[in-house]
């Protein structure tokens, strides 16, 4: 299918596909944010030890974590509407990305609430006591010692998470949403250059997960300043940079005509 | 002055503490001895309400509590009465030493910033650590992280101390600048209950020694008594084991 490569098609489709990008980040931003706040609610019966609340979060997280997600985008897409009707809800009028958005909040909750309860289980025992000890209550004790710590723990499994999220959000076209991967088919049939829609495509993704990964990197590294290895990792990137510009300093005097 | 009466704590069908009764007077350093799992942890806990008696009675100065009956308030009055420091040190990791003694400060006992931040220094210059206020505590050796552990007690203005252990967790060389500050702090008539192995140590800043074994306090007294003529047949054996691996750890 499609005409003679030509790498011109690769350019002129880049800032095609960039005017949908805020598209994908909205996808990829309105599910982390929903997610964290369903993965918060859901962490908690199983953090508590609440009887029967606890088995249903957790069958939500192994249904979420267990099934395919474009599987999950079909059956929110297709069977919530059928459920809300039931309760004389329509949805015929809602916006695709509505759905997409749900499904990827509901799926990374299961993933985030996972995250949340291993990171608090991973704060020691010991300290938990100290804070009650100096006389915290246990709302105190969860914000102050727990949360801070738990937070800065799970960084890389939320890192992982959104990358995760920016490349399966490319799956939403198949719902007929109007997000980059979506854009790309319309511009490959209509020009029928599907290779170059498809490179100028992964260049995209590629450039966002990389500058992604790089902010999480740097994010961790701060709330880790407390760990004594991250900090010596901290000061050999200053030594790093310390040595690059003596190096630009050095060339710079090579080029220097005196 | 503290008065422990009847507590008995069991872990299911396991009775660690029974009907333990025990008269601590203001500005008096306990030491408490005792074989492995007679319950001198549970005990310290008990008065800290880290763990909760099945039944007795204690009383801290002007305040009293029945433990069948402790509701929230008496809970959190009772941990405002007594401060622990533990065997290993349980310092908050994501806050710098100062943040560590401020914390309870500014959070439990309300007070200003300012405050907190002038009283925090001034006990941690007394713990010899006033060059450290912005380390972490992975920033420092086990020995200035118990320092901050007494640091943080201090601070909260306790009735009592309680002590767990505090320099087992240690290395051998750290063990005498930790003990330095304990002494120091005794010596400023801070009623102190300091469960410990270090003999020679409760020897010289004890005033009052409680041997426990199996649940029970087998005897008590003036430290001259109980080290230099116990009377029970336990506390004998316990002395006699602990002195002789004292000797051969020289
Ligand atoms: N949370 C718990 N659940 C069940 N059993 C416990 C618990 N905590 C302590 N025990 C048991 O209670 C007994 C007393 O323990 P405790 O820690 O008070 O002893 P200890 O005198 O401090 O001993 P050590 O010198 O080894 O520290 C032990 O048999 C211990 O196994
Ligand atoms: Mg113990």
């Amino acid at each position: 299918m499609g005409g003679q490569f030509d790498i011109h098609y690769v350019f002129d489709f880049l800032p095609k596909l960039l005017s949908y990008l805020h598209i994908t980040l909205l996808i990829v931003a309105g599910s982390i944010l929903l997610g964290l706040i369903i993965g918060f609610i859901v962490a908690l019966p199983r953090l508590y030890n609440v009887p029967i609340l606890k088995r249903v979060s957790q069958v939500y997280v192994s249904f979420f974590r267990g099934t395919p997600i474009l599987i999950q985008l079909f059956l929110i897409y297709y069977g919530l509407p059928e459920l809300l009707k039931l309760i004389h809800v329509d949805t015929s009028r809602t916006n695709v990305l509505i759905f997409v958005i749900v499904t990827y909040a509901l799926h990374s909750g299961a993933f985030i609430s996972e995250a949340i309860r291993a990171a608090v289980n991973a704060v020691d025992r010991g300290q938990i006591e100290a804070a009650y000890s100096v006389g915290m209550s246990g709302y105190q004790a969860l914000t102050r010692i727990i949360l801070p710590q738990a937070l800065s723990i799970s960084v890389p499994i939320l890192s992982n998470l959104v990358i995760a999220n920016l490349k399966d959000s490319s799956l939403a076209f198949t719902l007929g949403a109007m997000e980059m991967t979506g854009k790309s088919q319309t511009l490959g049939s209509a020009t029928r250059h599907f290779v170059e829609t498809y490179i100028a495509l992964s260049l995209i993704y590629f450039v966002i997960s990389t500058v992604l990964e790089r902010i999480f990197f740097y994010l961790e590294a701060r709330l880790l300043r407390h760990e004594r290895q991250i900090i010596e990792k901290e000061r050999s990137s200053k030594r790093w940079i310390g040595w690059r510009k003596r190096e630009i300093a050095r060339l710079e005097k090579g080029v220097d005509p005196h | 002055m503290i008065k422990l009466t009847n507590i008995s704590k069991s872990f299911g069908k396991h009775e660690v503490l029974h009907q333990i009764n025990l008269t601590v007077e203001k500005g008096e350093v306990v030491v408490i001895l005792g074989p492995s799992g007679s319950g001198k942890t549970t005990l310290l806990r008990c008065i800290n309400y880290l763990e909760k008696p099945n039944e007795g009675q204690i009383e801290i100065g002007d305040f009293n509590l029945d433990y069948k009956q402790a509701n929230k308030k008496d809970i959190h009055n009772l941990r405002q009465r007594s401060a622990m420091v533990f065997q290993h040190y349980n310092l908050f990791k994501h806050k710098t030493v100062l943040e560590n003694v401020m914390e309870g400060l500014v959070v439990v006992q309300k007070f200003s910033t300012d405050e907190a931040k002038r009283k925090s220094i001034e006990m941690l210059e007394k713990v010899g650590l006033g060059t450290k206020l912005d380390a972490y505590p992975s920033q420092l050796s086990g020995g200035q992280q118990q320092r901050v552990g007494i640091a943080r007690a201090l601070a909260l203005n306790p009735e009592v101390i309680l002590f767990d252990e505090p320099t087992s967790a240690l290395d051998p060389e750290l063990v005498g600048e930790v003990l330095d500050v304990i002494r120091k702090i005794a010596k400023e008539g801070i009623t102190m209950i300091v469960v410990t192995h270090e003999m020679g140590f409760a020897r010289d800043v004890s005033n009052h020694v409680v041997f426990m074994d199996e649940g029970v306090i087998v005897e008590e007294g003036r430290p001259q008594d109980i080290f230099g003529a116990p009377k029970e047949e336990r506390t004998k054996q316990f002395l006699k084991r602990i002195t002789s691996e004292w000797a051969y750890s020289i």
